[in-house]
């Protein structure tokens, strides 16, 4: 299982209904996205990050290890904006506003990041996806999202064991090894998944199978004081970032 | 090659939203129409996408020292066609961005236009012209994993030049800049893809005659890859 989803099974929020959850990761990711940079997202980073590590209770060593990936992304997708090419200035020169447009990107990124994370860490995707059937998602679609996420968590664990078999007979050891090593996992993958379908199918055919998986969807009230809670939240927020956008600097 | 989160402007992640709105419904729709004709493909598309899902965090040694991984797209798109890739790949750039932080929500739409929908329809389309010039199984192949990993990369160079505009050279000036960037790794990548999915290829039309035959890339009967008739598998 992945780290973020098996920190979801566990979360402190787990039987929460996932559209409140939904309705706070994603309306505080756009409001990262939607109000300006300075103050906004950085009102929303704080409190993205207090509600993670408060009442969500997610480990903050948790939170940085998934948090470190779009950080990365954040920081070298900003960059460019430093420098600006072909103007009056020569072929490559540093841009009058570079510093200022990277610092918002970064900030903006971040926080949207934040809230995504909120959702992701708090509400397993088995939760989900079950529920986007009542939201208008085709049946066919959402059972085949189901079959992807159970067997993606197989093949993964499987081209893992796979990986360490080559490298403790040496197929790693050199370029043209690795090569090797590495179309082999593809088409193991590739022979696996479809093996793994066709086993399901024979499994499931005995059990009467027509075509609509049925699964369990654990039952949770939407709780009207969480949702007031969260319109209340990112209604602070814009406000807040529109005072503070008149009087900072 | 993800845009991360947060990345693009508002007005733009929308706009790709709809932009690759009609391409993910035709595909659902496809699909929908497949998995009711035919309930036991669930399984198998299911399937596929675990695999487009598995391929894209394989890494892929980089001529820089670095690693990378590949889109999967071309692959993905010569195996099970450009409109059933863009239901697949929706769902595992979803995935991706929930499960691994990697891309995005608000920059899904973005995304998806350049990788479930440019990439796997320009891989396959250079598949398909180069098939039916009777060009052999893994050269067309590797052409087709090529144009789809490159394709990809232009599109994210076009998404992000026009939001963000060159201060001395506009979105022109931009677009080099992205372009110029991504291809000092990307054209290596792109040249790595191919060839991992060459190899791929080879492998499974020895050990998955079986699959390749049902999905169209063999004809039944083909005895080694290049035996088989020009039109296999470039008919949509």
């Amino acid at each position: 299982m992945l780290p973020i989803d098996a920190a979801a099974h566990s979360s402190r929020w787990r039987r929460r209904h996932p559209g409140e959850k939904a309705a706070l990761g994603f309306g505080l990711t756009l409001a990262a996205v939607c109000l300006p940079p300075w103050p906004g997202a950085v009102l929303v980073a704080a409190a993205t990050l207090g509600v993670l590590l408060g009442p969500a209770g997610v480990p903050g060593r948790q939170l940085w290890r998934a948090f470190r990936i779009p950080l990365g992304f954040c920081v070298t997708g900003a960059v460019p904006l430093l420098f600006e090419v072909g103007g009056a200035r020569g072929l490559v020169a540093l841009a009058p506003d570079g510093p200022v447009h990277a610092g918002e990107l970064l900030l903006r990124t971040s926080a949207a990041s934040l809230g995504v994370l909120l959702f992701a860490f708090t509400t397993p995707v088995s939760d989900v996806l079950p529920r986007l059937v009542r939201a208008g998602v085709p049946a066919p679609v959402v059972d085949v999202a189901l079959v992807m996420y159970r067997i993606s968590f197989l093949l993964l664990d499987a081209m893992s064991k796979i990986r360490q078999a080559q490298a403790a007979r040496l197929g790693l050891t050199s370029r043209a090894a690795a090569w090797r090593s590495l179309a082999g996992l593809g088409a193991t993958a590739f022979v696996r998944a479809f093996d793994r379908a066709q086993r399901l199918q024979t499994g499931l055919a005995g059990r009467g199978y027509d075509g609509t998986l049925r699964v369990l969807v654990p039952e949770a009230a939407v709780s009207g004081r969480f949702l007031v809670a969260t319109a209340g939240l990112l209604g602070g927020l814009v406000a807040l970032t529109l005072v503070l956008e008149r009087s900072l600097p | 090659m993800h845009i991360a989160e947060g990345y693009l402007p508002p007005v733009h992640a929308a706009a790709w939203g709809v932009a690759s709105a009609p391409f993910v419904v035709h595909g659902v729709r496809a699909l929908t129409r497949e998995v009711r004709s035919n309930p036991e493909s669930t399984l198998l598309l299911g399937a596929s996408g675990a695999f487009t899902f598995v391929l894209s965090a394989l890494k892929i040694p980089s001529v820089t020292g670095s690693c990378s991984h590949p889109t999967g797209t071309g692959l993905g798109a010569i195996l099970f066609r450009p409109p059933v890739m863009a239901v697949l790949g929706t769902i595992t750039l979803l995935f991706q961005a929930l499960l691994l932080a990697h891309g995005g929500l608000t920059t899904l739409g973005a995304n998806v236009f350049s990788m479930a929908v440019v990439g796997p329809w320009a891989g396959y389309g250079t598949y398909w012209l180069l098939r039916r010039s009777s060009v052999p199984l893994m050269v067309s192949v590797f052409f087709g994993a090529f144009v789809a990993d490159l394709s990809t990369y232009c599109v994210t160079s076009v998404q992000l030049a026009l939001a963000f505009p060159d201060p001395g050279s506009g979105v022109l000036g931009a677009l080099a800049k992205f372009g110029g960037i991504f291809a000092v790794t990307q054209l290596p990548l792109a040249v790595s893809e191919g060839l991992l999915t060459v190899l791929v290829m080879r492998l499974l039309t020895q050990s998955s005659k079986g699959e390749l035959t049902r999905l169209g890339i063999l004809l039944p009967g083909a005895r080694k890859p290049g035996t088989e008739t020009k039109t296999a598998g470039a008919s949509a």
